[in-house]
């Protein structure tokens, strides 16, 4: 049997997951790789415009999949954590898949939710592997390794791999190799991994001489501790991570600057957005440059905001080494 | 403590009632206007779900009318409207405002916080007579509600255009003049014959149903009044929500007449999970409509609203399969009403092209796919 997995969304979290679960249970697996220009065109055609970005995006994968596997394989995550929830976009993905797949493509889509306990994970992975194999024994194997190869993938992106290179388990360069100037590229996965959309921002930083910094790689307990600081915590699984890097970040100053990344119109962003530009502020943080991006976002407008953001680091940095050698002088 | 909250369709006549019941002095924010819009968008966050702007609008305009403290309803998702009175206190206060804002929330955890909230705002009365007020607050809403339905079903039969419109606005005020449930009984007969007094004419029928966002269904200056325009073109309106179904913890929908469950079951061939909102209740009744023998189906959605968006990916599907026209319209601060007014009127055209054509035999033609 023939399983597409669509390269969007939580693909850039739980890919690895689901790929090396799915093959562990012996179904052939038809990945449809990284986004293209032709993938967002046809995405975009086919989803509705009010649509956030990386959903577009989802609609191209799942139609540059559709004519080739026999089923798609698009799980529904309710809750990732005890009291909170995915963005509602991820809660009916399943079913916007099987309405821009159209009825020949079946979408195997199991229910995780971690609101209603371990067992019912459990029923819900155990039923997937049961429509590939009757082995229980191999659908518990596959299970463990594939969840060893998702707590390695998660541990080389915490070393500052990005996305391709914690998937292949080695990389030319670091995202953080210790220079001068660090930004914080902070956003959901499918917004700072994903090259297409964000016309390799990460490896542009590189090539510039600055260090980046993703959410992943911000201490998961400095997040925490920001995270209990607010008034109101936050409900969506994903944002509680973006929103905690970026408290972190601007707090403990672990960076210089930080480019909060936002795919027009995602919705807990635009609260979220409000909360980490004003907490900011408020603790007199670091710079902070919230690009949004959407299918026409131009290259150049693009790399002039990040250049100019970058220039201007940099001379921040160069003043500020300068007063502490006059204080020392 | 000067108390106020944001406009939402009947909402006033029902806290204010509250209010009034009680003795405490509350604020009423100016009526929903294109400055209430303008000062939302300004303030409000750029892609914000535009409920969330326009409620911000009503409370400043609230503010400068001197309210001090804003009631707003809080949750815990996955939608973002649990979240909208935390952003909007912090909006607010870094714009310079003084106030407090009381988020009032209904799940079980957060109970004895909202228990205490409520001792606040109520200064002092007892609790018995808090009841008491809500109580009857609830029976004004039903009553409300039920007049409203009523003038859905009728406006598209007026002699006179807006006739229907211009008695609902005088059973408002019976309602809100009733004070107590002898008062109330007699304002729902009196409410009831006038408007069963609107002179009425002749003309053909076409059922058009209204689905959505509660808020933008709700609230007639910010939906441009779809539904009042529905009528005039001749349509038998229903929507898929009224306010004392939407305030029911239980799910039961007394003025519908069934319950979120049953509309649930309609949407799981569709979309099988609950998506926040009213996503799934948009799929579900607009399945409901067409098994009602409706010949269309309005779907009423803000702006970026995530819910909806979903609904509005899934029901051209549900269309095509039922063959039930639905027709979507995205409101923001940008919508115009002339737009509407020409879609709507063509939707009209289509529904009663569709129903004559049925009514012949004939088949229909088949329906493209988008």
């Amino acid at each position: 049997m023939r399983v597409g997995i669509p390269g969007g969304l939580l693909y850039y979290r739980y890919g690895r997951l689901w790929n090396s679960f799915l093959q562990a249970l012996g179904a052939e697996v038809v990945e449809s790789g990284e986004t293209t220009r032709s993938i967002l065109n046809s995405g975009a055609s086919k989803a509705e415009n009010e649509s956030c970005l990386p959903v577009k995006v989802f609609y191209g994968h799942v139609l540059a999949l559709k004519d080739r596997v026999d089923a798609l394989f698009v799980p529904r995550l309710v809750s990732v954590k005890r009291r909170t929830h995915t963005c509602p976009k991820m809660l009916g993905l399943p079913d916007m898949a099987r309405a821009a797949a159209g009825e020949r493509v079946p979408v195997i889509s199991p229910t995780i939710d971690f609101q209603s306990g371990l067992w019912h994970n459990y029923r819900a992975v155990y039923s997937l592997g049961r429509i590939f194999t009757p082995d229980p024994r191999r659908i518990v194997a596959a299970g463990v390794t594939a969840w060893r190869e998702h707590r390695l993938y998660l541990e080389r992106l915490t070393l500052g791999l990005d996305h391709q290179g914690a998937l292949k388990g080695e990389a030319e360069r670091l995202l953080c190799e210790g220079r001068d100037l660090r930004i914080g590229v902070i956003g959901h996965h499918y917004n700072v991994y994903d090259t297409f959309t964000t016309m390799s921002l990460l490896e542009r930083l590189g090539s510039m001489g600055v260090d980046v910094m993703t959410a992943d790689m911000v201490p998961e307990k400095l997040r925490e501790r920001e995270l209990r600081r607010l008034p109101k915590d936050i409900y969506w699984s994903y944002e509680q991570e973006v929103a905690g890097a970026i408290l972190a970040c601007s707090r403990y100053r672990l960076v210089d600057g930080i480019i909060f990344m936002i795919s027009f119109p995602c919705g807990p962003d635009s609260i979220v957005r409000v909360l980490c530009e004003q907490e900011n502020r408020r603790m007199g943080g670091v710079p902070m440059l919230t690009l949004v991006m959407d299918e026409h976002t131009g290259e150049g407008g693009f790399l002039t905001r990040i250049e100019a953001f970058v220039d201007m680091l940099w001379r921040r940095k160069r003043r500020e080494s300068e007063e502490l050698e006059a204080v020392a002088g | 403590m000067r108390i106020a909250w944001p406009h939402m369709g009947s909402l006033e006549f029902v806290l204010g009632s509250v209010f009034e019941e009680l003795g405490l002095d509350y604020v009423l924010p100016p009526p929903n206007s294109q400055r209430t819009l303008e000062l939302g968008a300004r303030f409000g966050p750029e892609f914000a779900c535009f409920p969330l702007k326009t409620t911000l609008g009503n409370f400043i305009e609230a503010l400068e009318a001197g309210a001090d403290t804003l009631i707003m309803v809080a949750g815990r998702g996955p939608c973002r409207f649990g979240y909208y009175a935390e952003t909007q206190r912090r909006i607010l206060s870094e714009a310079g405002y003084e106030f407090e804002m009381v988020p009032l929330e209904f799940e079980p955890s957060r109970i004895p916080l909202t228990i205490k909230r409520l001792k606040r705002l109520k200064q002092g009365r007892p609790w018995a007579s808090l009841y008491r007020a809500i109580k009857f607050a609830l029976h004004k809403a039903h009553l409300i509600d039920r007049l409203e339905q009523q003038a859905l079903h009728q406006r598209w039969l007026d002699r006179d255009k807006g006739a229907t419109t211009e008695a609902l606005k005088r059973c408002y005020r019976l309602v809100w003049e009733a004070g107590s449930y002898q008062e109330l009984a007699r304002a729902e007969e009196e409410a009831f014959a006038l408007l069963c007094s609107v002179p009425q004419v002749e003309r053909e029928e076409i059922r058009i149903g209204i689905v959505g966002e509660f808020y933008l269904v709700l609230e007639p200056y910010f939906n441009l009044n779809v539904e009042e325009q529905l009528g005039d073109l001749g349509a038998y309106v229903e929507r898929n929500i009224y306010l004392t179904d939407w305030l029911r913890p239980s799910g039961e929908r007394p003025v519908l007449g069934h319950h979120e469950h049953a509309s649930e079951r309609l949407a799981a061939p569709y979309l099988s999970h609950k998506v926040g909102g009213e996503g799934v209740f948009s799929v579900g009744d607009t399945i409901l409509f067409q098994h009602l023998g409706f010949d269309g189906v309005v779907q009423l959605m803000p702006f970026t609203c995530m819910p909806e968006t979903i609904a509005k990916s899934i029901l051209p599907q549900v269309s095509q399969h039922l063959g039930i026209p639905v027709l979507s319209l995205v409101i923001d601060e940008l919508t115009g009403m002339a737009g509407v007014a020409t879609r709507l009127e063509a939707f009209a055209d289509l529904a009663r092209f569709r129903r004559r054509t049925c009514s012949d035999q004939r088949g229909l033609a088949p329906q493209p796919a988008f």
